[in-house]
């Protein structure tokens, strides 16, 4: 979101309409553009030790996604967030193979 | 001419420029508009002058559909407006050495209008004594709110509701942003999309408004960022900020109308995200997702690869703010 700058002055964000003015920075999503990321979401492992080696253990070969895209118009889940968008999926790891 | 009738005369010009200058622009208004009326003195003044309940019998659609807009509560909204008009005096005016308000009872119209030029424009048609009704209000409503006294919140509220951005602000006060060259909003004219007579008793006549399907009519509002007219710049809204500098460059050319009341076919109940057409229309998410295996000698890592794209495909940033 645009985050304000207090009075136009400084590295302060201003909350309240009385005292932003000016940006700080702005990670809205700009119009008529497409945004990209990328997240790496790592499966649960185990850590065991035998014969005083660690190995580590999947826990799950599958993995429930869920991609929510929230709007937090006061900055915090706490106060009227808003799910904007939600992509659910199943990811699997193969089971075979060294 | 001798000296003494050039004096003279020099004399009734400067007179009749000082009469002029006296008798000129009221709020944002001249002459023969809505504006220009002696102040309103109270709430119901100010409710009286911009009483738009007589275009209900024949607009009915479009008066049920702005009931539902934030437009129709634009001073209450869900309380949290209200009470933010009241935190702008204490956390702003009352800290601020200049302002001149050192406690409520110093409040004036001028005070309110960094939140009033957008959330009650028409408050600069009023006396100093409507800044004090309505903060009083804003009062009452938050002390019977605490006590829970129903009754005394709701009247409480239903003044503070009575003030908002109905029909009239936005097709005949607000509906004209060039004056000089468009002239200013008439007192017993309507803006719209026609020119004609007009079967109202005090709005008579209808006119083509040459911006009430542009963004800039909306733009008045609807921010460009700091609001430089006032003593303490104020910033609520940057949109049409964003649409001027970012969607337009970017190749966009719906207005704000567009999208908002004719693509929605919402009307007169313009909303933005609490619409869910209107949020769905607004961001495309397209997400793709692999398994990756990872793995260095003694280690295995594997973790699901997951890739967002994000098009915001309105007119302005989103969020704005």
């Amino acid at each position: 979101m645009p985050i304000p700058q207090q009075m136009g002055k400084g590295d302060r964000m201003g909350r309240g309409p009385y005292e932003k003015s000016g940006l700080l920075e702005d990670t809205s999503l700009p119009p008529l553009r497409t945004i990209h990321s990328h997240y790496d979401i790592f499966f649960p492992v185990k850590v065991e030790e035998k014969d005083g080696k660690k190995t580590s253990i999947i826990t799950s070969e599958t993995m429930e996604l869920d991609v929510k895209l929230w709007y937090l118009p006061f900055g915090t889940m706490d106060d009227d967030p808003f799910l904007w968008k939600e992509y659910k999926k199943t990811v699997k790891i193969s089971t075979e193979g060294k | 001419m001798n000296l003494l009738s050039t004096t003279f005369l020099a004399c009734l010009a400067l007179v009749t420029f000082a009469v002029t200058a006296i008798a000129s622009p009221v709020g944002v208004g001249r002459d023969k508009t809505l504006s220009a009326q002696p102040k309103a003195n109270s709430i119901a003044e100010l409710v009286a002058r911009y009483d738009s309940s007589s275009c209900i019998e024949c607009h009915q659609q479009a008066h049920d559909e702005w009931a539902k807009s934030l437009h129709s509560r634009s001073v209450f909204g869900t309380g949290r407006t209200a009470a933010t008009f009241k935190t702008a005096i204490i956390n702003g005016a009352m800290e601020w050495p200049a302002s001149g308000v050192k406690s409520m009872k110093d409040v004036k119209v001028e005070h309110l209008m960094g939140c009033a030029k957008c959330h009650l424009p028409q408050l600069a048609d009023a006396t100093d004594k409507v800044a004090q009704e309505i903060m009083t209000t804003i009062e009452t409503w938050q002390k019977a709110m605490i006590n829970e006294d129903e009754a005394k919140a709701a009247k409480a509220e239903k003044t503070l509701s009575s003030l908002n951005i109905n029909c009239l602000i936005c097709h005949n006060r607000n509906a004209i942003t060039h004056k000089w060259s468009e002239g200013y909003p008439k007192k017993d004219v309507v803006y719209g999309s026609k020119d004609g007579d007009h079967p109202d008793s005090k709005f008579t006549k209808m006119a083509k408004g040459q911006i009430m399907s542009e963004s800039i009519q909306c733009g008045q509002c609807h921010g460009l960022g700091p609001n430089f007219d006032q003593q303490n710049p104020t910033q609520c809204a940057t949109a049409y900020g964003s649409y001027l500098f970012a969607y337009i460059p970017e190749g966009g050319n719906k207005s704000c109308q567009q999208c908002h009341m004719n693509e929605s076919k919402l009307g007169h109940n313009m909303q933005s995200y609490r619409s869910k057409d209107m949020a769905n229309k607004a961001v495309d998410m397209h997400v793709e997702t692999s398994s990756v295996y990872w793995r260095d000698n003694t280690t295995i890592r594997p973790k699901a690869a997951v890739r967002i794209e994000l098009t915001n495909k309105a007119g302005h940033g989103i969020p704005d703010g």
